[in-house]
């Protein structure tokens, strides 16, 4: 079950220079442990220590926010694209 | 190459480094680097070929530590950033401190929530001290307005003194191993109890190498007129320590206001002490003049050296590691603004001096001569 992982620009660089990260994964938060063990930097961009996704990250599958659908628990089906996007915000 | 004054600015938006010859006439800016993210403490380290660290408290995708190794022009990220394990339960919001320990690359670092992380590689991993990180006070401890932070490492020799907003002082004589609550004569204002074993908030605590037994500490002060429970509490916000931080006593009497952020000690003399007094309520500079008041016998007495600063209409902040002084012969202060200005302090703040006035907003400032 091949999905798409879809890296914003300013976290290429955990994860040399890729746009795009191709994964076989049944959940989003099987997702992110597949990311923690093959880009820790870049996971631990994305979730803090506990695990949580970072307030200011967020995820889509596709294009719904996995908060509208099972959160991390979210099934994941051959071909989606999973999109990390930060809301890059502030003063 | 002849010696060169390096400062390290960490600022709302990003690290400025700024280099000067020793006469310190004109300093040359670069920077920033990690632009658009917070830096809230750094460290120049001296210890063999200099290396600058800063962290990089990125509101979006966590805390970084910026290392670099050619005085500043560069940066980059070390390999990780203090994390606290995964059964632990806490998530690291900032990093507070960063120390030099006792090997070549030996790191020490406070964070937020308050906790010591050690590195023995220069930043490229980072490994929790349980002694304090998991005290049996740890979750007792209050975030204090600027959140939970171990802003204070002084090591000396096993002697390791922390300080804790808002946790108080804690002294280590193991080398970090234990620690122990030692707060004896630190007020609180915040609390029925004027005098708790734990819970003050410590904004600052400053030594000297060679008085190691004497620490001075910029507590919270702003309380005399406080007429809750347990009464008012003049003058607590000042405060010395002749016994290793075991005890502590008021030197507050003198200044304009007992509130303020960072203290800093003299580097040639251990007697001389300098404090930036705020306004209690405001945080701001008492009438709108900022000054820097001096004490040259040890808190007994202070006098205001405010000279070239401006005498009206300033009203900003300085933060608690946004103070230091050189340690040329006659050394120069420096403090970095919340409005963005970075002010000299010539010949011990005789004279002072405006270096850049349009930064950021200016969180810490360190010096090294190298």
């Amino acid at each position: 079950m091949t999905v798409t992982i879809r890296v914003p620009g300013p976290l290429r660089d955990y994860c040399e220079g890729a746009s795009e990260l191709a994964m076989s994964a049944p959940t989003v938060r099987a997702a992110l442990e597949q990311l923690e063990r093959r880009h820790p930097s870049l996971y631990r961009s994305v979730c803090d220590e506990t695990g949580a996704v970072r307030r200011h990250v967020n995820l889509f599958v596709n294009t719904t926010h996995v908060r509208d659908r099972e959160g991390l628990e979210t099934a994941l089906a051959p071909g989606d694209v999973l999109t990390i996007l930060p809301a890059i915000s502030g003063g | 190459m002849s010696e060169r004054v390096i400062l390290s600015i960490g600022t709302k938006k990003g690290l400025f480094v700024a280099e000067a010859p020793k006469t310190r006439k004109s300093f040359a800016l670069r920077g920033p680097f990690g632009s658009g993210v917070a830096v809230y403490s750094a460290l120049i380290d001296t210890r063999g070929k200099p290396r600058l660290y800063a962290s990089s408290c990125n509101a979006f995708f966590g805390m970084k530590v910026l290392r670099s190794t050619d005085l500043g022009k560069t940066f980059k990220e070390t390999k990780s950033a203090p994390a606290f394990p995964k059964e632990d339960g806490r998530a690291l919001a900032n990093i507070w401190s960063l120390e030099a320990g006792s090997g070549r690359k030996d790191l020490w670092c406070g964070v937020e929530p308050a906790s010591l992380f050690r590195s023995g590689d220069g930043g490229d991993s980072w490994e929790m001290v349980p002694g304090i990180s998991n005290h049996e006070h740890a979750r007792k401890w209050q975030p204090g307005n600027g959140g939970l932070c171990m802003h204070t490492i002084l090591r000396d020799g096993d002697r390791v003194h922390l300080g804790i907003s808002t946790g108080g002082h804690y002294l280590s004589e193991d080398g970090g191993a234990t620690f122990t609550a030692s707060n004896r004569g630190i007020g609180a204002g915040f609390a029925p109890d004027p005098y708790p074993e734990f819970g003050q908030c410590v904004h600052k605590i400053a030594g000297h190498k060679d008085a190691p037994g004497r620490l001075y500490m910029q507590n919270h002060g702003g309380w005399a007129d406080w007429d809750g429970p347990g009464g008012p509490r003049p003058d607590i916000g000042v405060l010395r320590s002749d016994d290793h931080g075991r005890t502590w006593r008021s030197i507050a009497k003198g200044l304009p206001s007992d509130f303020g952020f960072p203290i800093v000690v003299h580097p040639h003399d251990a007697d001389t002490v300098y404090v930036l007094p705020l306004e209690p309520a405001t945080r701001t500079c008492p009438g709108g003049a900022p000054a820097v008041w001096r004490s040259e016998d040890g808190g007994d007495s202070w006098r205001r050296v405010a000279k070239g600063l401006p005498k009206k209409q300033s009203f900003f902040t300085v933060q608690r590691d946004a103070m230091v002084i050189d340690e040329l012969k006659s050394p120069a202060l420096y403090f970095g603004t919340t409005t963005g200005q970075l002010w000299i302090g010539r010949d011990g703040g005789e004279e002072w001096d405006c270096l850049f006035d349009s930064l950021p907003p200016i969180h810490c400032v360190k010096v090294a001569v190298v």
